[in-house]
């Protein structure tokens, strides 16, 4: 059996652990995140991996037969990203397809690059898909395009301030605020018969639907923390967005959401 | 009958849509952008269906996520691409939104214009109703990749 020396262990263990990171940052499932470290684990060469997870941070210990290296990392959550959890997913299986040193793993760990749509395209979309909502829901054409106009310009909205880099509750507070502001439109001299769809469609943007199911599905997987973490933060943004609906109807004086 | 299939497709084009727009705020690669529009499709319709042959919601959602939690292994198995890629916009269209909203609004408002039996009844129901929903998409979801745990196997 060939021994792994301390150092060339280290290099392994913060290739791993760069990965792990890179998922949870960008919002993978607990699950996904353990097994593809362990796999890269058993891709490099070391006995087994083992790891602790928690929302802000991650510690991991590989073991050899006889020596263990351990390191911790912390993690700032950004914005959900699947194509690096993509890109990740797919170096780990690349390197359990044929021996790769652990440079060039960390090297190609360091040229992930999100691949970003256009973001006038984006804004666009987001637009027709709260507008889709508010037709599946049964609004009216002119409730449609309210809700279309509402979300494309909270979108829009919610791109600058994350430019920004303001802090991802006042993001959604603000950005509810606009959404909000703009579907009120559809109250001015009763031009739609539907004015509460198109003001429930248009903040739907905001639902932080991927947290609450990503904490359901750790909790379910007995990563009890991360579950809780997850649900307080999408609970956190639920209630921020709720502040920015509520403002600005009652600056409008709407009542009945 | 004409009227019930188009009632049908426009729903399921008017699914679609969400499912490939959020996938491009939640960065899914290109070539999935496709399967996301048909797993939303899938899983609306779907539990649209199950609607109407007069199922409660909880259950529908549970067996349309049940669903397309089941196509995502086939494909993620197919392509190589983790799941969740394919699982996080297809379920977009059947969350909650609407219902968490107005849970977290009554509550506000019980604090701002003082509790009445109407406020507590709205934040109770529209609370569970979106908790147990939720509950329902992601059990939905875990069934499938809980039979791969078993041995720890990972599906991909």
């Amino acid at each position: 059996m060939n021994t792994i020396s301390y150092d060339e262990q280290t290099h392994i263990t913060r290739a791993i652990i760069k990965a792990a990171v890179m998922m949870l940052e960008f919002g993978a499932e607990s699950k996904l995140i353990e097994q593809t470290s362990q796999r890269m684990g058993a891709a490099l060469g070391v006995d087994s991996v083992e790891m602790s997870l928690i929302p802000s941070a991650i510690v991991l210990t590989t073991l050899t037969h006889n020596q263990s290296v351990t390191t911790t990392r912390m993690a700032h959550h950004k914005p959900i990203n699947m194509s690096i959890v993509f890109d990740v997913q797919r170096l780990c299986i690349e390197l359990e397809k044929k021996k790769v040193d652990v440079q060039t793993v960390m090297e190609r760990l360091k040229n992930i690059q999100p691949n970003y749509y256009n973001r006038w395209l984006v804004v666009f979309m987001v637009g027709i898909s709260c507008a889709s909502f508010a037709y599946l829901r049964g609004a009216d054409w002119v409730a449609f395009v309210i809700t279309f106009l509402a979300s494309s310009g909270a979108m829009f909205v919610r791109q600058e301030l994350a430019k920004h880099k303001f802090i991802s509750l006042l993001v959604f507070a603000i950005t509810a605020f606009v959404a909000t502001i703009i579907a009120s439109l559809s109250y001015v001299s009763n031009i739609s018969s539907t004015p509460s769809i198109a003001l429930s469609a248009s903040v739907l943007l905001l639902v932080p639907g991927f947290p609450f199911i990503n904490s359901f599905l750790d909790a379910v997987k007995g990563y009890l923390s991360m579950g809780w973490g997850r649900w307080l933060q999408a609970t956190l943004l639920t209630l921020a967005t709720s502040m920015g609906i509520i403002f600005a109807m009652s600056i409008l004086n709407i009542k009945g959401w | 009958m004409n009227e019930i299939i188009l009632h049908y497709v426009l729903s399921a084009l008017f699914s679609a849509i969400p499912a490939v727009g959020f996938g491009m705020v939640f960065n899914v690669p290109k070539h999935a952008l496709k399967f996301c529009a048909l797993g939303g499709a899938i899983a609306y319709t779907s539990r649209l269906a199950l609607l109407d042959l007069h199922m409660p919601i909880e259950l529908a959602t549970f067996l349309a996520s049940l669903l397309i939690g089941t196509i995502a292994v086939y494909w993620s198995r197919k392509y190589i691409v983790p799941r969740p890629i394919y699982t996080v916009a297809s379920i977009i269209p059947l969350i909650p939104g609407t219902f968490a909203f107005t849970a977290m609004i009554s509550l506000v408002d019980m604090n701002s214009h003082g509790v009445t039996p109407e406020l507590i009844a709205s934040f109770i129901e529209n609370g569970l109703k979106s908790i147990s929903i939720l509950g329902a998409i992601s059990f939905g979801l875990a069934v499938p990749s809980l039979y791969f745990i078993r041995y720890n196997r990972p599906i991909i």
